[in-house]
């Protein structure tokens, strides 16, 4: 998912240059004081269709109380509209409180995986025999805030909403609708292609209470996209056009919208129409969720350590990491780290530096600790060692390491690869950019320009005053073309790797800066899609990302990325949702 | 008999100067000192003017001596590799043996390495005192020559060359600075970034941007005092001896004009220190570390000023007592210049 540009750009500076460090180190067992923490793989996404309402009582849990949620250095969402949220933010609050979708995710209460389960659909859908077909069956208890019922046509409606990218641009339906749908890229959606009642496009019809989309080509993780809220029900007609829509959407979870004032606050109370046995996730423990956006790291911290009666029931999505020793002494359990499905690479560019050997040495010239360090990460906590670019926790991810061991800062053994790939004489040039404004990313540089040079490399650091990615995108820039290493930070759109692989390594992809393109991974990729049943492609996309690293390495994962979330003292089950790399708004309560 | 209403006994008791016997032995003293020596006497009389001059001359020192100083101490600007000295998990403090906040004092690093990177805090200092004094000491430079020549020509020539020139003087004082710098940085960036001096060129952009919009005041000042200069009898007898104009603007009305000049510099100095370091915490000077402004933005937040405020406090101590003794320096050098104050 494209997750991490817009909080890229919210963030700015300090996130910026996460897209030059990450790591690789194995210092896991350091800790200072304060509790040991474990932080564990978390399994494959699994999923269960026979899930139904209402969903499990979190045990202990009670009613009643005002939880408020602080989101620091992000704006949230620009609009509530279910079409258009890509961001984490938005659609971890949204998918969990207000808006239903085709399916959804719950924690598992043991593991704490993901586990995707039915949500409007009775089911997790049934398809054709080469996917290009999807039949959802939407149930008949659920219910809009206004007390309606969501009807089949609705959820179509909604469907065929996400279409529009004149009208959502930044949607997810973008890329998935208009990429799979049948008929998607010749239809400009209802309100650019003036079609309000989405009469002229076929790809979704409707059949008592069935819903069937049809495929362009073979999409077998539909139910996953269904977990969108993009995939979701929007009412008919004017009543939901956008922008206005966006503004106050109804809502059909057990939460509705009291009032939001973009970029400052988004208030939440009970939806009393929205009936439990209709939904298998979700719960309705709390009496109104106050979201606070754009709030300053350091007084939220200030807040969530100081333990007073206004930050016993609030909840905050972040932790400076300035602050993580305190924190990790004082709160104990309810300090969560939870894996972001996030990597961080650098990217040798495969037209350039041809040798593996090269790229290997690269590798081993890294100073993963020492970026992390420089760049105000914790080592090992927010940032943990990398063997490929599939996250923990995605179905398939196998436990390899290019080398028999994991590659960390070595620079004799990288002046040895590169004397094998005939470099060993005089320096080997690199060519990168850095985000000149923010201290933490010249620190950064500092360091990856002090462990290239010391294994036997001579580093040209070029200074930019805007985000790396904007150079690292444009195909026309002059500075692009005169880099052999560029870097990119990617995040998963869901527990699959093949929203991982193909548009890191795929060839011609936007962000596979590394201009990595051999037919035969293509034609794996390929093969994977169109070929492999189901069930055996976790593995079949396990076996590529294997045979990716050891025979080209043309990629270097430099860390894994995993969030801090703050629960207050009054704050029950204090847990995050994996598959969004969020606080876990289903499963919260206040203790009373 | 009437006595002349204006003659030199009555013009002597309206001064406010103690009546001094013409043949004394004071007297004569003073008939012997150029009015420059009377004013460096009234300067060395003046305790604040010395202590301030002792200061400003130590960080003179420290900033052409950086290098050397450094050596002494045997601390550099390397970049150390980060685990090496700092904890990445107590908040990226240094290790006990860096220092304190966490360790005793070592002579290693007689005021301890940064937070996060381990880079040497005396080594930093010293070369942004240097990269501080050398800035704003050129920007200086420049303004005030600048400042001078459009001043006398505008004064002295007047009719349309002062028109043409208070334009540009009015146009400049129009532009904000701080919006200006802000525009310019990244245009500079684009055009330098890949070159290798990149740094170096950085430094003299900064220098040209503050002169830019450091001479109008100058120039302003000097238009008025050549304006009342002018029309005074002396010039008016080089005139008219067909001296030519820039005997007469170098010769005559530049000695004249020395109070002003040292008082426009004195206070532009402790000005563009100030703004270099403010211009590097906005990110938009100096971006390659070293400069006590960046210094400033990497140690102010909330953690590091409470478990390691030295780190703050270092640079924060420089730019104060070296703008503070160079103003207050400046202020004595203008109280020591001007005959009308009587201390």
């Amino acid at each position: 998912m494209k997750r991490n540009k817009p909080l890229a750009l919210v963030a700015g500076a300090a996130l910026l240059t996460l897209a030059a460090c990450g790591g690789g180190s194995s210092d896991e067992g350091e800790t200072g004081e304060g509790t040991q923490r474990e932080f564990g793989d978390q399994e494959g996404g699994t999923k269960d269709a026979e899930r139904q309402g209402p969903a499990a009582e979190v045990e202990g849990a009670t009613e009643g109380g005002t939880i408020t949620v602080y989101l620091a250095g992000d704006p949230g969402p620009d609009s509530l509209d279910p079409t258009g949220g890509w961001s984490v933010t938005g659609n971890s609050i949204q998918q969990a409180l207000t808006h239903r979708s085709l399916t959804q995710y719950i924690r598992d209460e043991e593991t704490g995986d993901p586990i995707l389960v039915p949500d409007l659909a009775t089911d997790l859908g049934t398809y054709n025999e080469d996917f290009t077909e999807w039949t959802f069956t939407i149930r008949e208890d659920a219910t809009w805030e206004d007390g309606k019922p969501v009807t089949p046509e609705e959820v179509a409606f909604g469907i065929c909403r996400s279409l529009d990218s004149e009208a959502f641009p930044s949607g997810p339906g973008t890329k998935y609708s208009k990429d799979y749908f049948a008929g998607a890229a010749d239809y400009e959606g209802p309100y650019t292609g003036k079609d309000p009642k989405c009469e002229n496009w076929d790809g979704v019809t409707v059949n008592g209470q069935d819903i069937t989309i049809s495929m362009e080509k073979p999409f077998p993780e539909m139910d996953y996209w269904g977990a969108f809220m993009a995939m979701g029900p929007a009412p008919l007609g004017n009543a939901s056009k956008p922008p206005n829509y966006g503004t106050k959407p109804l809502s059909n979870g057990p939460y509705k919208v009291e009032s939001y004032k973009p970029n400052e606050e988004l208030v939440l109370v009970k939806n009393d129409q929205w009936a439990p046995e209709s939904d298998p996730g979700r719960h309705q423990y709390a009496d109104e969720f106050v979201f606070k956006f754009n709030q300053d790291q350091a007084k939220v911290d200030e807040i969530m350590l100081s333990d007073n009666a206004d930050s016993q029931t609030a909840v905050s999505a972040s932790l400076g990491s300035d602050k993580y020793n305190d924190a990790n002494a004082q709160l104990g359990d309810r300090l969560v780290q939870q894996t972001s499905q996030c990597v961080s690479t650098l990217t040798p560019d495969y037209t350039k530096i041809t040798e593996i050997e090269v790229r290997k040495a690269l590798a081993y010239a890294y100073p993963y600790e020492d970026v992390w360090i420089a760049g105000g990460e914790v080592p090992g906590v927010t940032r943990i060692p990398a063997n490929s670019v599939m996250p923990p926790g995605m179905a398939g991810k196998k436990d390899f390491q290019v080398d028999g061991e994991q590659i960390t800062y070595d620079p004799e053994k990288a002046k040895e690869l590169l004397a094998e790939a005939g470099y060993g004489d005089e320096p080997y040039e690199i060519t990168m950019v850095y985000y000149e404004v923010d201290p933490l990313a010249k620190a950064t540089q500092d360091q990856i320009t002090k462990g290239f040079e010391a294994s036997g490399f001579k580093v040209n650091a070029i200074p930019v005053q805007e985000s790396p990615y904007n150079v690292w995108l444009d195909p026309d820039s002059k500075i692009n073309k005169k880099l052999n290493l560029r870097g990119v930070n990617w995040c998963s759109d869901w527990p699959s790797a093949s929203t991982m692989i193909p548009p890191l390594l795929g060839g011609d992809e936007v962000y596979n800066t590394a201009f990595f393109k051999e037919a035969a991974v293509d034609e794996e990729i390929d093969r994977i899609v169109t070929e492999v049943p189901v069930d055996e492609q976790p593995a079949a996309w396990g076996d590529l990302d294997e045979m990716i690293m050891t025979d080209y390495f043309p990629i270097i994962p430099t860390a894994f990325r995993n969030d801090l979330f703050v629960f207050g003292s009054k704050i029950g089950n204090p847990t995050g949702d994996g598959a969004l790399g969020a606080p876990n708004y289903k499963d919260l309560y206040v203790m009373q | 008999m009437s006595a002349e209403t204006a003659g030199p006994e009555t013009l002597g008791s309206l001064s406010d100067e103690p009546q001094q016997d013409p043949n004394s032995q004071q007297a004569k003293e003073i008939s012997g000192k150029s009015p420059l020596r009377i004013a460096l006497g009234r300067l060395a009389r003046d305790k604040i003017a010395v202590v301030c001059a002792v200061v400003v001359l130590f960080f003179v020192i420290c900033a052409m001596f950086a290098g050397t100083i450094s050596d002494l101490f045997g601390v550099s600007l390397e970049t150390p590799l980060a685990s090496e000295r700092v904890d990445g998990l107590n908040n990226g403090l240094p290790k006990p043996e860096m220092g304190p906040p966490v360790g005793p004092f070592t002579w290693e690093h007689p005021m301890g390495v940064a937070p996060r990177t381990g880079e040497d805090n005396l080594a930093y200092w010293l070369h942004g005192c240097r990269v501080s004094l050398l800035i704003a000491f050129t920007a200086t430079l420049i303004a005030s020559v600048v400042g001078v020549v459009i001043g006398l020509l505008a004064g002295f020539l007047g009719g349309a060359v002062d028109k043409v020139l208070s334009f540009f003087i009015d146009m400049f004082l129009t532009i904000p600075f701080l919006l200006a710098a802000l525009t310019l940085a990244p245009i500079l960036n684009e055009r330098f970034n890949t070159s290798p001096d990149y740094p170096t060129i950085q430094k003299f952009s900064l220098v040209m941007v503050l002169a830019m919009f450091g001479w109008m005041g100058t120039a302003r000042l000097i238009r008025g005092e050549v304006l009342a200069l002018r029309e005074r009898e002396f010039v008016q007898a080089a005139r008219v001896m067909g001296m030519p104009t820039s005997r007469i603007l170098f010769k005559e009305l530049l000695p004249n004009l020395a109070a002003p000049i040292i008082i426009s510099v004195s206070l532009m100095l402790p000005a563009f220190v100030a703004l270099e370091a403010g211009l590097a915490y906005l990110g938009i000077g100096v971006t390659d570390g070293v400069s006590w402004g960046q210094t400033i933005l990497k140690a102010a937040t909330p953690t590091y000023f409470r478990e390691y405020p030295q780190y703050l406090w270092q640079p924060l101590l420089g730019i104060v007592a070296l703008v503070l003794s160079l103003n207050l320096l400046g202020d004595a050098v203008r109280d020591a210049l001007d005959p009308k104050t009587r201390r």
